[in-house]
């Protein structure tokens, strides 16, 4: 999520009105206040919400939401008759290039921090970090027109952000902070991206690095703005962002010339949409005219056309709206969340519970009638809890993750039983006897299903115990069930057996092999018991696969 | 007044003798000391007895301390050993002489001088050696004894037990002496015995044993208490797999494909692939450019092999999703509680997996009032009275809500996110209604509730927690949990 930095200073003077307005205000429009602090409010905002990233863009907002300025933004766009070039060679290392020019600003400390801020929650809400756009902004003063965006030899060197001396862009990856960070974007490509000036100056190596010489200070007033990115989209929407936010900090825009056309054109977007579509979604009953005043507070220019339609002009900025209900969602937060009567509808529906569940709670049912306390491991495990600690042979069906996050947590169980063994471990030091039993998900292969697994440990824990229990909820679940002599290392041998139901190995059960116990720091015997709730009839099949 | 039978014995024998030791009564009544003790204890609590207990103190001689008694003190062995002086390199050769040297000294009995010992006739014997004469004697002695180690000293409780006036009018009365039983038997009780048997009382002071019932875990009770009320409310509920396809978890739910929750870092991607469904076409169009809808889309590319790559699912909308799709028609009205994983490094406030619940409505005309509607009354019945709606974002939902119930101590607490879902994840399937759709992470209700602090301790169970955990607690406890 972004946090925005928002100074109340420059904030007040943006929107017109004091703090605690605002303050009361912002979490209706949409954000979370995360922390208050005495000059400053730090606040998390929504990622679809990209304009609101920087102290501008909040206030443009906020001045609409508190009714003091409605309607829309209008943004003017004058040609600099400054072009940028785009190097051909780029089109399958990183093809779209987006620009503009912003003439006459002053940027004081907290217009820097805004947009810096803005800069920084942009690379990671929109750009991805940084993969997707990356954003690059200049004193154009330091720098000599026409600008081109080149496909250039690893080997080029220029004077890097924060350093003063010549490095390679090849060091920056391996040398620079910026570029270890960021140099998975690029590393593979043969040449990398560059923008040059007419001279033949570096302005950036994007998305790594700027260069040193146009670094923007409190003295810059005029702007060269670059944004590179593989989504012509998304660096589209990034210009656009931050021009309106430049231009709301006193920029005049300049458009440059790319490819034959002017960039940018901050040109807002028309929508009609259906008040009648409106209402039936939201549950109250608006009218084209009301609902466009609504639209007005959330900075769209919007007017009835017919009967029932609203035009509806969409600032360049807002490029969540990609649907009729996107600009419903706006309405209904100028409406006011908390001035919808909640109601119930009369959907009349019958509860129904899944059998899966119904007869997992049967077993829950039955483990505490048998006198055993229930407990809920965790699906995620690992070979040698589930394997080695057991005695077991790894089952080909175990299903691992692929970028597991420790040792502990490597594989989905296939069993509940050693997660139930190993639960008896963290309780050494509690009283016994110790009965716990556990019913939930494993999955083998790629299928899910239940298994429910009990374990009972006491000094006088033995076969007889484990077997009464087998038979007692075989008996009570109605699976029919045979006994046979069991296999399982996890046993010891001559005190285990298997359940076996129409054919198939349904359950194992019998007492716990001593080296288990070891394995696992127990110094009591323990019975234990796992079943396969597939073998209970009325299980349904196959709902479990993807 | 109920007296146990050995009460009763102990009394008749008072009665007798008045006072007496415990070991004397204790063979008047053929039992041993302490159990004496016992009856006279409770003897004393009815006020039929007084136990008075002393505690002697004796001393005897350590077996150092018996030589010295017979041959005297080193120090007075030592001064005997001379006349009125010595040469101290003569006297140090006494075999006493490293005892007895510093104690003649320290007591005055001698100076030194120009080497030579002599005697100051301050010799009178002290408090040591007439207690050590005679240890019953006592006085200061004993304590420079004890710290020589030349006694010991052993401490005896003495116990004394006389009749009171109340135990001795009582006596008098007359006691039954009929005989107790403890345990009743079949045959008592078939035969009619049980008529003249006077069955042994127990007393309440004596705390009952601790057993602890087998019991369902209080994270689980609080899973069926959700489920309940869901299926109180018209719920259907639904069950599935652990694994779904990136398509299900996913694009389905018109989440990008390039949507940071679908990085390596943030899901738990599996190597295994399964095919996209039928009709999967159409929900790559809507991801591509909107479909038929009114949406542009999200552009860019979209990737089947991408959406074939299986996840552990994120959220329990991928069932949503596809119960929908084998029920486009109205009316849908359905819930989930299960387990989602997230690719999180594990803390007190942080697991890769947790449970969650999800319902969904699918009807003719249902709107987002009806959804404040749903959410009010779950939180409600879940006894969360307070419930606030601020606006959210969800990928798959538009609008987008954030309940936020109040918990005294707390504040209002952000309680899972709903909304309705976007034309988008519908319209690919044919479904032409409004779906409301709300989700909740159990985990958060449940440290409320609960009182936790960590939530490992749900799934990492300390079997006390079950163990001391109450079955049933007032529900409207919850509001002021912490």
């Amino acid at each position: 999520m972004a946090v925005i930095t928002l100074h109340y200073r420059y904030l007040e003077r943006l929107v017109g009105c004091d703090r605690a307005t605002i303050l009361e205000r912002l979490p209706m429009i949409g954000s979370d206040i995360e922390r208050i602090d005495e000059d400053h409010v730090d606040v998390e905002f929504f990622p679809s919400r990209p304009d609101l990233f920087s102290v501008e863009g909040v206030a443009r907002a906020m001045r609409g939401f508190l009714g003091l300025e409605t309607g829309l933004p209008e943004y003017r766009v004058t040609p600099s008759g400054i072009s940028f070039s785009v190097d051909p060679g780029l089109a399958s290392i990183r093809p779209y290039l987006g620009t503009a020019v912003i003439r006459g600003i002053t940027l004081d400390e907290e217009s820097i921090l805004s947009l810096m801020g803005l800069q920084e929650a942009l690379h990671w809400a929109l750009g991805r970090g940084r993969s997707k756009v990356a954003i690059g902004i200049h004193d154009l003063d330091r720098v000599t027109p026409p600008f081109r965006y080149i496909a250039e030899e690893r080997t080029r060197a220029f004077v890097p952000l924060d350093y003063d001396r010549e490095m390679t862009m090849e060091e920056i990856l391996d040398e620079h902070p910026k570029g270890r960070a960021y140099a998975a974007i690029v590393r593979d490509f043969p040449r990398f991206p560059l923008i040059v000036d007419a001279c033949n100056q570096v302005l950036s190596f994007p998305p790594i690095i700027n260069g040193e010489l146009t670094r923007v200070t409190a003295d810059s007033r005029n702007l060269l703005l670059d944004t590179t990115g593989t989504d012509e989209r998304a660096v589209m929407t990034a210009v656009n962002i931050i021009c309106t936010a430049l231009a709301d900090a006193g920029g005049r825009i300049e458009s440059v010339l790319v490819s034959g056309s002017h960039v940018p054109t901050l040109a807002p977007s028309t929508r009609v949409v259906s008040a009648r579509e409106c209402s039936a979604l939201l549950g109250v009953e608006f009218t084209p005219t009301e609902l466009s005043l609504l639209l007005q507070r959330m900075r769209f220019a919007a007017e009835p056309a017919g009967d029932d339609g609203i035009r509806v002009t969409v600032p360049c900025y807002r490029a969540d709206i990609m649907h009729d209900w996107d600009i419903f969602e706006d309405a209904a937060i100028a409406y006011g969340y908390e001035n919808f009567g909640a109601e119930l509808p009369p959907t009349f529906t019958i509860g129904q519970a899944h059998p899966v569940m119904a007869i997992a709670s049967t077993v829950r049912s039955l483990g505490t009638g048998l006198g055993y306390q229930e407990v809920i491991p965790f699906t995620l495990t690992s070979e040698r809890v589930m394997y080695q600690k057991m005695q077991r042979p790894y089952a080909q069906e175990t299903l691992g993750v692929l970028h597991p996050i420790s040792e502990e947590n490597t594989i989905v169980r296939t069993a509940i039983l050693p997660l139930l063994i190993e639960m008896l471990q963290f309780n050494r030091h509690r009283e016994l006897p110790q009965r716990l039993f556990a019913v939930g998900d494993v999955v083998e292969g790629l299928e899910t299903f239940q298994k429910s697994a009990f374990v009972s440990l006491h000094p006088a824990a033995d076969f007889s115990e484990a077997y009464a229990v087998a038979d007692a909820l075989c008996r009570e679940l109605s699976i029919p069930y045979t006994a046979e002599e069991s296999g399982d290392p996890a046993f010891i041998q001559g005190r285990r057996g298997r359940l076996v139901a129409n054919g198939c190995t349904v359950g194992t059960f019998g007492e716990i092999h001593p080296a288990v116990l070891n394995a696992f720091e127990l110094e009591h015997p323990v019975a234990a018991v796992e079943i396969d709730l597939r073998a209970v009839p009325g299980y349904p099949s196959g709902q479990g696969t993807p | 007044m109920d007296l146990s039978l050995n009460e009763k014995r102990l009394l008749k024998v008072l009665e007798k003798i008045k006072k007496g030791d415990p070991a004397t009564l204790a063979a008047q009544m053929d039992t041993t000391a302490e159990s004496v003790i016992q009856f006279a204890l409770l003897l004393e609590g009815r006020g039929l007895a007084r136990v008075e207990k002393k505690v002697d103190t004796t001393y005897h001689l350590t077996e150092e301390g018996a030589r010295y008694a017979r041959e005297g003190l080193p120090e007075r062995q030592m001064l005997n050993s001379f006349k009125d002086r010595i040469p101290i390199s003569d006297l140090t050769t006494h075999p006493l002489s490293r005892v007895g040297m510093g104690q003649m000294r320290k007591k005055g009995w001698v100076a030194i001088r120009d080497g030579m010992v002599e005697k100051t006739g301050r010799d009178a014997p002290g408090e040591d050696e007439i207690a050590l004469a005679d240890l019953s004697r006592g006085g200061e002695g004993i304590a420079l004894l004890l710290k020589r180690g030349l006694i010991c000293e052993n401490q005896v409780t003495v116990y004394l037990i006389t009749v009171t006036p109340e135990g001795e009018a009582l006596a008098a009365k007359g006691l039954d002496l009929v005989e107790e039983v403890g345990t009743l038997t079949r045959e008592q009780i078939t035969g009619g015995a049980w008529k003249d048997l006077r069955l042994r009382r127990y007393s309440l002071e004596t705390l009952p044993r601790k057993i602890y019932p087998g019991k369902v875990h209080p994270y689980q009770r609080l899973l069926d208490e959700m489920r309940q009320i869901l299926l109180e409310m018209g719920f259907a509920e639904i069950y599935g797999g652990l694994v779904q396809s990136s398509f299900w978890n996913f694009d389905a739910l018109f989440q990008p494909q390039d949507h940071p929750a679908r990085e390596m870092q943030d899901t738990f991607f599996l190597k295994e692939h399964v095919p996209v469904p039928r009709g999967y076409e159409k929900v790559r169009d809507m991801h591509l450019h909107g479909g038929t809808t009114s949406s542009t889309g999200w552009g860019g590319h979209w990737s089947r092999e991408k959406a074939e790559q299986c996840v552990l699912r994120t959220h329990t909308t991928s069932l949503s999703i596809q119960h929908l799709v084998a029920h486009p028609e109205p009316p849908v009205k359905v819930f989930c509680i299960g387990r989602v994983y997230r690719r999180e490094s594990i803390d007190s406030t942080h697991l890769a997996e947790f449970e969650q619940l999800e319902g969904i409505v699918m009807d003719r005309d249902v709107t987002f009032r009806h959804l404040l509607g749903f959410l009010k009354e779950f939180y409600g019945r879940m006894g969360f009275l307070d419930v606030r709606f601020r606006p959210g974002y969800f990928p798959y939902t538009e609008p987008s809500v954030e309940p936020e119930v109040y918990v005294d101590g707390l504040g209002w607490v952000e309680m899972g996110g709903a909304g309705i879902f976007r034309e988008e994840v519908r319209a690919p399937w044919g479904v032409s209604h409004p779906v409301l759709a709300w989700g909740l992470g159990v985990s958060r209700v449940a440290m409320l509730r609960l009182g936790l602090k960590d939530l490992r301790q749900l799934y990492r169970t300390d079997i006390d927690l079950v163990r001391e955990t109450p079955s049933w607690r007032q529900t409207s406890e919850i509001r002021g949990g912490q």
